[in-house]
């Protein structure tokens, strides 16, 4: 799946689990740059882009995603639809 | 051994530090802190270094196992071959396994043996102090092995180094290898490094013997009584009150010294409390409250999937769990685990919005009455004891609301509980401040500084001369 479809697909997801409207995802946005993306949130976000993608996150990259362009980059590759 | 003894203030420290800095190169310097941290270890009871040191050595080999082949790397494979996946759960069989033995293993038996009336043998194991520290700090070396954060130490002694650093060996923090890995290698303490790491050793070693231990006598002579049906609403209180004031200045206490003692042999590591009686929320207080145990949680936990599902109830419910076992092998400490637990997830299913709304005045009150009544529960391993306990604190109390014994034991210690209260804000942080503000406000400070720390080991050692309680809370986990 390319990038840029992924990564439309992925704005939605965070807007919906976040509730905010304005998050736009760039390669480089970190839990730093969206106030409510707390280590427990983050919990919910893995799960909702999981059941979007229809495809798993593995513990290593549940605790050691460092960007959004990582989390791009895993479900393009990974994602089942 | 402990910090807070005259042994180790007056002869282990200062022979430790004499022979560090006689000891030019690094690799003596690490021989020097390992030899020492043995020592301390096996302090009174020898046997127990073997399991340390059987711990380091079986940790070493997975550390490795568990880590990429060259092979392996070259082939840049997305999901860990199967030689590595079964290493770690061995390191995650031995690891969490001794500590269930050495730590579980009474609870459990004495368990079954209630539950279904069996009669198998207690055992009966020498306490391993520390141990859930220093296995965890192993574990989350393996794991980051496993995760390939961070490269495994091929040299044992340097890893022996981060498992038995004395500082942190037995009552935390717990230190991530990756915060110190670098230093094992390079580091030096400036004369900066080593006057900051003794004030803040000295600091921490006044909480604990000048208020800790203190306070602790005002807990003994209330709900730390054999009997405490007599109890009156105000006794319970107090009583409560303080002892959340004294495991505050215990376990904080504990922290500084053991950064401060890392400061002074070049180590930084990170803080573990962080003012946490300033909370606005029970969220917030785990994260300033024993802050390296919970992001040990956060990460190595939290993204545990439940039965297979990803929830963050879930998730809370299973990291909740795990601290209430972690800190104690009775049923309270369950009982305290999930109750945070659930203000946990209340405050989760209310959502940061609506929490920011209600005014400050009623989260504080709401946070403090949590944290002390969870500290009630904290304290009582026997549950008759705590429901007697419980009841005390409402207004049904038949013993009334107050008695003379109490009465009098505030009046004697206003200044001292006063003092512990202040003490509980950022001071030093305010200091810092001041002293930006001019050249002579920053050496006044400085000397002020120096005379208070001083004035602060002299009197606490005056007062472990004396001493009979000083045992530290956290050392026994």
């Amino acid at each position: 799946m390319g990038r840029e479809v992924v990564r439309k697909r992925l704005t939605e997801v965070f807007r919906d689990v976040f509730d905010d409207d304005s998050i736009v995802l760039t390669d480089n946005t970190t839990a730093n740059d969206i106030e409510a993306w707390d280590s427990l949130e983050h919990i919910s976000l893995i799960s909702a882009v999981e059941k979007e993608f229809r495809m798993r996150f593995t513990m290593k990259e549940v605790s050691g995603m460092k960007n959004v362009g990582e989390m791009i980059s895993i479900v393009a590759e990974r994602a089942k639809k | 051994m402990v910090f807070s003894s005259l042994i180790f203030l007056y002869a282990f420290l200062p022979l430790c530090m004499l022979f560090y800095f006689l000891i030019k190169p690094l690799k003596g310097k690490n021989g020097v802190l390992i030899v020492f941290s043995l020592l301390f270890y096996s302090w009174g009871e020898p046997v127990r270094v073997l399991y340390l040191l059987l711990s380091a050595v079986v940790n070493y080999f997975l550390g490795m196992g568990v880590s990429p082949t060259r092979v392996e790397l070259k082939k840049d494979l997305s999901t860990p071959t199967l030689r590595r996946k079964i290493l770690l759960a061995v390191s995650l069989v031995f690891n969490i396994g001794m500590i269930g033995v050495f730590k579980y293993s009474r609870f459990v038996v004495t368990n079954i043996n209630g539950i279904f009336g069996a009669e198998l043998p207690v055992p009966d194991i020498v306490p391993m102090i520390g141990i859930s520290f220093y296995t965890f700090q192993v574990m989350s070396y393996v794991i980051d092995c496993y995760w390939e954060k961070v490269k495994p130490q091929l040299s044992f002694y340097k890893l022996l180094l981060y498992i038995c650093l004395f500082p942190q060996l037995i009552a935390g923090p717990i230190v991530r290898y990756s915060t110190i890995a670098e230093e094992i290698d390079n580091r030096r303490s400036t004369v900066a490094d080593i006057s900051t790491g003794i004030s803040r050793f000295i600091m921490g070693l006044a909480k604990k013997v000048i208020l800790a231990n203190q306070l602790y006598r005002i807990v003994d002579s209330t709900i730390g009584k054999n009997d405490i049906s007599g109890l009156t609403i105000l006794g319970a209180w107090y009583g409560v009150i303080v002892y959340s004031l004294y495991v505050y200045f215990d376990f904080s206490g504990y922290s500084d010294m053991a950064i401060g003692l890392g400061r002074i042999f070049g180590f930084h590591f990170n803080e573990n409390f962080n003012h946490p009686y300033l909370c606005k929320d029970i969220t917030e207080f785990w994260q300033r409250w024993h802050i390296s145990l919970g992001s040990f949680f956060r990460d190595y936990l939290l993204p545990i999937p439940v039965f297979g599902i990803r929830n963050k109830y879930t998730s809370l419910f299973l990291v909740w769990l795990c601290t209430g076992i972690w800190h104690g092998a009775n049923w309270n400490y369950i009982i305290w685990g999930l109750y945070y637990g659930c203000f946990i997830m209340f405050e989760t299913a209310l959502g940061k919005k609506r929490i920011a709304k209600i005014p400050m005045l009623i989260r504080h009150i709401y946070t403090k009455l949590v944290i002390t009544i969870g500290f009630g529960i904290f304290f009582f391993e026997d549950l008759g004891n705590l429901g007697t306990f419980l009841k005390c604190l409402l207004p049904t109390n038949a013993n009334g609301w107050s008695d003379m014994t109490v009465e009098m034991l505030m009046a004697n210690n206003l200044f001292l509980v006063i003092a512990a209260v202040i003490c509980s804000f950022p001071l030093v942080d305010g200091f810092k401040k001041l002293s930006q503000k001019s050249e002579n406000v920053k050496s006044l400070v400085s000397v002020s500084g120096t005379v208070l720390s001083v004035g602060l080991l002299l009197l606490s050692s005056v007062l472990l001369v004396d001493a009979t309680t000083n045992v530290f809370l956290y050392w026994n986990y």
